[in-house]
């Protein structure tokens, strides 16, 4: 055969064997488990080398912890950041130090319940997470799951993983780019064309692995420090109320699905269940949790109504008021139900389809959030629930001031809301009462203009 | 021999490599800046920019490699300090713009409150950014607002206007380098979003999107004239 005649073979043995090679990099140190094999002990991957590209990974993240904290991310609250500290020593045992790791544990300021493990020991939970879940068995299980990413060290095997893959897209890249014409040429290209596509999948799958293997270290953890282990289970399914029909399932997905998650969770734990913990020592824990998160559930709820997340901001505030009706948890419930104006309260579970969540992101990525309240208000329905919502919040509000220590900023919200209702009288007398009682707030130049606009449009 | 453009090579003389031919017109055009646009207030002259606040820029760049693209943290910092600087500087130099100094937050909880402002309101701007790049001809008919919660920043009162500055980019190894030659053709860039906010009403009054090719971590004449182009049509302070 003329080496020219060879080269069409010779490409195409090329591609078949990377892709072939692309999916055997999954690296040996991750073991996949059988749905019901127990995992070993958790502790930290002791055959794992730190290598050069390891050490560069290493150093980028001591970068982020930083930037973080200026950037004014993380909740700079020493006595939340040292409950999240007390929760996570209670996880990991005294001896358990793996190298290049410092533990550290903090807060970060958003309304998106999520939490992330950086390889150098940094944990972060979002106060969105701390304010959506019910215990501190709840927040240990979240704990417990992103330690296991550090002690088993996931990223820096991901890490590894994902450059080889990287290297076999490009080598694909530039062998299909020197394909020869014709019918095999046309195949060639083809296969170039989906084989990365193979390689991201299995990517994707990977990860998810590593997710399974920190759920499952993560109840063994929880187990070994005394913390009710069904508790990780009960997490997955708050994680699983999908308040603002934003969970889309997508074909590549870094996790594996919460429905799935909540089944081998079960599934494993049903076979080790030996400490179930009482529902009285449960609604006991609820109790010292919520006492003690009380100033971060506000500030999430500030922050989620910042960023337009209106139905979580109610959801989060009627279980404050639930909790503890006092004057400042009515007043955030007011302040989310005069957000959220014109929306429904809860999503109908047409609503919550796949299909039609996905319309609602790409409409949520076009309207800005003034315009998707004039567009719900030329409906008949958005009409309804704006008056129904503006009233609930005119009474929360009342009722805020009526009670013990009532917050000067109920005012506020009461002038707010009769500046929608175009009272512009009694929008001005509100503005004023909240300014005689908060003279040094932050927004005493906002409302002071507010005031002015309002005196000038009256008659 | 045949090249992509046809049968143009005669007996001695070489054709020209498409991968070669793209670096010189990469080269010749260095630097690109794409349409600016202006909120009505100030094309009419009714509102006028002398005085601006320029918030921490938030600037990502990775190392392209042929094993996947590497962080590059230190660097991002640095380059955001750069644009921050040379955004300043065309200001002043080119539209007589003075840049006031942000108050930096003190150390009590009024520190953390102010902290906390000002990262809020940057998040309010990603939030709006995706939304302006998908209709930036609104931002001329004004559609475009952060709210009147901007004067919770509590600016310097004669602060006429803030400004943020996002931006993303890459470099490439040499080895990506010689891959992109040969196969990809991909470039070294940064993409920049700078937005202008009114600090008394929150209107976003300008919007510009430079485009640098080129190592945005060495590039610094270019970036300097990309960001010229990028304010080319904002009117000067006087």
């Amino acid at each position: 055969m003329k080496s020219k005649d060879a080269r069409p073979l010779v490409v195409g043995l090329v591609c078949v064997s990377l892709i072939g090679a692309a999916f055997r990099v999954t690296p040996a140190s991750v073991k996949l488990l059988p749905q019901d094999q127990t995992p070993p002990a958790s502790r930290a991957n002791e055959d794992f080398k730190f290598g050069k590209v390891d050490l560069e990974l290493l150093e980028q993240v001591n970068l982020l912890d930083g930037r973080f904290e200026r950037e004014g991310l993380v909740l700079d609250d020493e006595a939340t950041n040292s409950y999240l500290r007390r929760i996570g020593e209670v996880l990991v045992s005294r001896e358990m130090k793996p190298e290049n790791v410092t533990w550290r544990f903090r807060a970060l300021r958003d309304p998106q319940p999520n939490a992330f493990a950086l390889p150098n020991g940094s944990i972060y939970v979002t106060t969105g997470l701390m304010s959506l879940v019910d215990n501190e068995s709840q927040l240990a299980a979240v704990l417990a799951h992103e330690m296991t990413h550090v002690m088993r060290r996931h990223s820096y095997l991901e890490n590894r993983s994902n450059r080889k893959k990287f290297l076999t897209m490009n080598v694909i890249a530039a062998v299909g780019a020197y394909s020869p014409g014709g019918a095999v040429g046309a195949v060639i290209t083809i296969a170039t064309t989906i084989a990365p596509f193979i390689v991201i999948a299995t990517m994707f799958g990977y990860s998810r692995e590593l997710e399974r293997e920190a759920d499952l270290k993560g109840i063994d953890m929880m187990i070994h420090a005394e913390y009710a282990p069904e508790e990780m289970v009960n997490v997955m399914s708050l994680l699983n109320k999908d308040i603002e029909g934003e969970n889309l399932r997508l074909f590549y997905n870094d996790h594996p699905s919460l429905d799935e998650r909540i089944k081998y969770l079960s599934h494993y734990l049903g076979a080790r269940a030996d400490k179930v913990t009482s529902q009285m020592e449960l609604n006991r824990e609820r109790a010292a949790y919520f006492q003690t998160m009380q100033p971060v559930m506000r500030h999430d709820i500030q922050l989620a109504i910042n960023t337009g997340r209106f139905r979580s901001a109610v959801y989060l505030a009627q279980r404050l008021v639930d909790f503890h009706s006092d004057s400042e948890n009515v007043f955030w419930l007011a302040e989310s139900y005069r957000n959220l104006g014109p929306r429904p309260a809860q999503l109908t579970n047409q609503e919550l389809t796949n299909s039609a969540k996905k319309d609602a992101a790409k409409k949520r990525e076009r309207r800005t959030i003034e315009e998707e309240d004039r567009e719900l208000l030329g409906t008949p329905a958005g009409q309804e629930n704006s008056r129904l919502h503006l009233q609930q919040a005119e009474e929360l509000y009342v009722r805020a001031l009526s009670l013990e220590n009532p917050v000067p900023v109920a005012h506020r919200g009461l002038g707010m809301l009769y500046e929608r209702l175009d009272r512009a009288t009694d929008a001005v007398t509100e503005y004023q009462k909240y300014m005689e009682l908060a003279p040094a707030s932050i927004d005493h130049e906002r409302i002071q203009k507010r005031i002015e606009i309002l005196r000038r449009s009256s008659p | 021999m045949t090249s992509v453009f046809g049968n143009i090579t005669k007996p001695g003389l070489r054709p020209i490599n498409p991968a070669i031919l793209l670096l010189l017109i990469v080269a010749i055009c260095a630097s690109t800046a794409r349409a600016q646009y202006l909120h009505p207030k100030v094309t009419k002259r009714e509102t006028i920019i002398r005085n601006v606040i320029i918030l921490p820029a938030r600037i990502e760049v990775v190392r392209d490699s042929m094993k996947g693209p590497e962080g590059m943290a230190a660097e991002s910092e640095t380059l955001s300090a750069r644009v921050e600087e040379a955004v300043s500087s065309v200001l002043a130099d080119k539209h007589g713009i003075k840049r006031l100094p942000t108050q930096a937050p003190s150390s009590t909880d009024g520190g953390s409150q102010e902290k906390y402002n000002t990262a809020d309101f940057q998040t309010r701007f990603d939030q709006l950014l995706p939304k302006i790049i998908k209709r930036r001809g609104d931002v001329k008919k004004g559609r475009f607002s952060m709210g009147d919660e901007v004067l919770n920043l509590n600016l310097d009162k004669s602060a006429d206007a803030i400004i943020f500055i996002r931006g993303h980019g890459q470099k490439l190894t040499s080895g990506k380098q010689a891959f992109s030659v040969l196969v990809s053709g991909e470039k070294a860039f940064l993409k920049m979003q700078i937005g202008i906010v009114d600090a008394h009403s929150g209107e976003v009054l300008l919007y510009t999107d430079p485009i640098l090719v080129g190592d945005p971590t060495t590039a610094v004449a270019r970036l300097r004239s990309a960001l010229e182009k990028g304010f080319k049509k904002l009117p000067p302070a006087s």
